[in-house]
């Protein structure tokens, strides 16, 4: 028998059944076997905490059992199999016949990753139509069987039937017949398979199968966590609702045209006045359910995070405990899914270099336990995402060392706390071993910047050395709208991200000095700032060509302030981001295009762009001159 | 029937693909033509944007019913000297593939002439100019009444490694 049974879980999942080569059946799979992964993953994190709580072992053991039921369907035996295998552990433990402990959950992750590679296998099997590798569960398999085993043997030979295809009729029998008590060892297809083989009794099995079927929709329908009024909800394709708010954006500059025509201006009568101020009122209305319809809660997320940091700190033999704040904070699903690898590179740093070890910690007179903090909260239209622990901190001096060792920075500059803590945001300072295991971060953090910076957000830092660091992320609320300055140069008009603007002046004419014959700079609050000419840079015919008749426009880039000249300031509109297309995606300065009021087209400036341009033509050309 | 019907489609000879329906154009002296299948519409110029570090064929954006599209003066693109534009000169909105997707671009030309049936035996293929002449984006030329009608491939014309600009 037990070799007979092995030989069954090594599973194929590519079988001759007609239904697993059904490719809308597999990816209706796929999708719910997701979500029942997801959700177990939460559930068994609330066991972690509290392995007493019989609702979750119960959710987790719902999810599996749906899956396994699901997979054996389709004959994807791997994964039945080892569902099968969790199910069995949870058996026991809801029967309270095994008590959960951190080894058991352990295994019940194991097997939960285990099934989310064998999903993405499957699923890129149905995009591509190459036949799938299969990863042996065996070794799995056996930790499972380990797991259980230790806890309890003689309850674990009862619960664990035969594989279904060895399985006797007699058995079968009586594994229907007590298919209302939920044991999950009777899958639906193993039950249809018994119907196949047995004609005779195919009118009392079919009964069973019914029932099973009528509990088995509930379960599934009913994410286990849910109250009993579960939202009523569609599944709607994001590239669909990606293009209604761009339309209704669209609507909402049309709207403001029409109201603002200077045909309608004169002799607006009463009634029209009225309408047309209704119709704002119900597009601003219209704006904001659309974009509410791609806000999601950020607790998701979080969720991840914690996954992460349980694994991490028992890896690196921490503790660490995580809290979590403001999970129920909405914003854009596309901000959120951005956001996932930035905040698992952070969370990684915290946990692998921030915190120390727990005897060095309770030498330095803190607790044993270090605490990573996760925040999010609403702040004046933005979202504000704060990543705190009580490690050790960022040591100023070590990273200035280092910078001064690379060459980042003159050894005769001196740099205030905050220009420091930007240095570790430099690609290429992130390789430095020494600072990574010194002061803790740099391990990549110039991506994290990137990132944020793609989603229009700022990244700050706070840090107190032997008292910890805090990252700061500051979020647009939706990526597909943003506040700008519209802004002239000659005939043209440009959108200047408000986000990315510190102040405007207009300077006077002993505040603009010139560096050997060619670098302007301009003296601003007490600092010389570089100017940038727009105009020189886009070659456009400007409407002035001294810096005191213009505009200047202080942005910052890598830390640094820089100004930028253009004509005059039109005023503020909000506006839709559009690409420019895949043909000019890739112009620096210019990060989109977007409709102005006047139905013109404006380009969406990017100022760390530009600045960045500027410094590199400065160094090739500094190059040229050597 | 299915082997009838797709015939056409699957025929070898390039002559038999290139027959059908063709917009045809202006462009200094001489006319041009391209597949109506590949137009979107035709529309008077407007005000383009213009795009920093684009090449000079490539005069900026334009805003086509809330979708930004670029617009290449073909014109300039064929080395042709710059003209003022007139109550003539039209953008033709045309769908070629792009690397991932496919996607809109307009063509300025002097000006729009008429939408022509070509047989596939109207259809010549491009003579060869000798070694140093690359006709990659003539699909062939066509002569009706006396007249010499150049057949583009529009999309080798604004293939858009050329449209993406240069110098980065």
């Amino acid at each position: 028998m037990d070799s007979e049974q092995k030989a069954s879980t090594v599973g194929t999942l590519n079988s001759p059944n007609s239904l697993a080569s059904d490719p809308e059946l597999l990816n209706d799979f796929i999708v719910e076997a997701r979500e029942h992964l997801t959700n177990i993953e939460l559930q068994l994190l609330t066991l972690d905490q509290d392995p007493a709580n019989a609702e979750a072992i119960h959710a987790v053991f719902r999810g599996f059992h749906t899956i396994k039921g699901m997979a054996g369907f389709l004959d994807l035996n791997a994964i039945r199999d080892v569902s099968h295998e969790v199910e069995t552990i949870l058996d026991l433990a809801r029967n309270g016949q095994l008590a959960i402990n951190s080894d058991v959950i352990d295994a019940i992750l194991a097997s939960k990753d285990y099934l989310s590679r064998a999903l993405s296998e499957l699923d890129a099997m149905l995009q591509s139509g190459r036949s799938p590798k299969t990863e042996s569960n065996q070794a799995l398999i056996e930790i499972i069987r380990g797991v259980a085993t230790g806890g309890h043997e003689e309850s674990c030979e009862e619960a664990r039937p035969g594989m279904p295809q060895q399985e006797s009729s007699a058995v079968r029998q009586e594994m229907t017949g007590s298919s209302a008590i939920p044991e999950g060892t009777t899958g639906l297809a193993e039950l249809a398979r018994g119907v196949e083989a047995k004609p005779g009794k195919a009118v009392e099995s079919s009964k069973n199968i019914d029932v099973i079927c009528s509990t088995e929709a509930v379960e599934a329908s009913k994410p286990a966590d849910a109250p009993a009024g579960v939202a009523r909800s569609i599944k709607v394709d994001t590239a669909k609702l990606d293009y209604l708010v761009d339309m209704v954006g669209e609507m909402v500059i049309a709207q403001s045209m029409v109201r603002h025509d200077p045909d309608l201006a004169t002799g607006l009568r009463p009634r029209l006045a009225r309408n047309l101020s209704q119709l704002a009122r119900i597009t601003d209305e219209v704006q904001r359910t659309a974009m509410s319809m791609r806000m999601i809660p950020i607790g998701q997320l979080f969720q991840k995070t914690a996954r992460l940091v349980r694994d991490l700190s028992r890896k690196a033999g921490k503790q660490v405990d995580l809290e979590l704040s403001g999970e129920e904070t909405e914003l854009d699903r596309n901000i959120v899914e951005e956001l996932a690898d930035p905040l698992m590179h952070m969370v990684r740093n915290a946990v692998d270099h921030g915190i120390e070890t727990s005897e060095e910690r309770v030498r330095a007179g803190k607790p044993a336990a270090a605490k990573v903090a996760l925040k999010a909260a609403h702040q004046a239209g933005h979202i504000l995402i704060q990543i705190t622990d009580d490690g050790r901190g960022l040591d100023c001096e070590k990273i200035l060392r280092k910078a001064r060792d690379k060459g980042l920075v003159d050894a005769d500059v001196t740099l205030s706390e905050q220009e420091i803590f930007a240095l570790i945001f430099q690609p290429g300072f992130s390789t430095a071993e020494k600072i990574t295991d010194v002061s803790g971060r740099g391990v990549g953090m110039d991506v994290v910047r990137k990132h944020v910076q793609k989603l229009r957000g700022r990244i700050e830092v706070h840090s107190s050395i032997g008292h910890g660091t805090t990252f700061l992320i500051k979020l647009p609320l939706t990526l597909a709208i943003i506040d700008g300055l519209v802004v002239a140069v000659g005939n043209q008009r440009y959108i200047v991200p408000i986000f990315a603007v510190r102040e405007m002046l207009k300077p006077s004419q002993d505040a603009i000095s010139t560096i050997r014959g060619r670098e302007e700079m301009a003296l601003v609050r007490g600092a010389l700032l570089p100017l940038l000419r727009l105009h020189r840079r886009f070659g456009v015919e400007p409407k002035f060509s001294n810096p005191w008749d213009s505009l200047l426009i202080v942005s910052e880039s890598n830390g640094k302030q820089f100004c930028l000249m253009v004509d005059e300031l039109i005023g503020k509109q909000e506006v839709v981001i559009k690409s420019l297309g895949e043909a000019m995606r890739n112009i620096p300065g210019v990060a989109g295009g977007a409709i102005l009021g006047d139905g013109r087209v404006g380009l969406i400036l990017d100022l760390e762009g530009l600045f960045g341009a500027r410094m590199q033509t400065a160094a090739s050309g500094a190059q040229d001159h050597a | 029937m299915e082997a009838t019907l797709a015939m056409p489609v699957n025929a070898p000879q390039r002559a038999d693909q290139r027959a059908g329906k063709y917009l045809t154009f202006q462009l200094g002296n001489e006319e041009f033509a391209i597949q109506v299948l590949r137009v979107r519409e035709i529309m008077g110029v407007q005000e383009i944007t213009a795009v920093p570090q684009t090449p000079g064929y490539v005069k900026g954006v334009i805003n086509l019913r809330g979708k930004v599209i670029p617009v290449v003066d073909l014109r300039l693109k064929f080395g042709l000297a710059e003209m003022e534009y007139t109550q003539r000169t039209c953008i033709i909105v045309v769908q070629i593939q792009g690397e991932a997707d496919k996607l809109l671009i307009g063509v300025i030309v002097d000006a729009v002439s008429e939408v022509l049936t070509l047989q596939a035996s109207e259809i010549e293929d491009t003579p060869d100019f000798g070694s140093g002449v690359a006709t990659p984006y003539l699909l062939g030329m066509a002569k009706i009444k006396g007249k010499v009608k150049i057949l583009l491939d529009i999309d080798k014309v604004l293939s858009s490694q050329d449209v993406s600009g240069l110098g980065f």
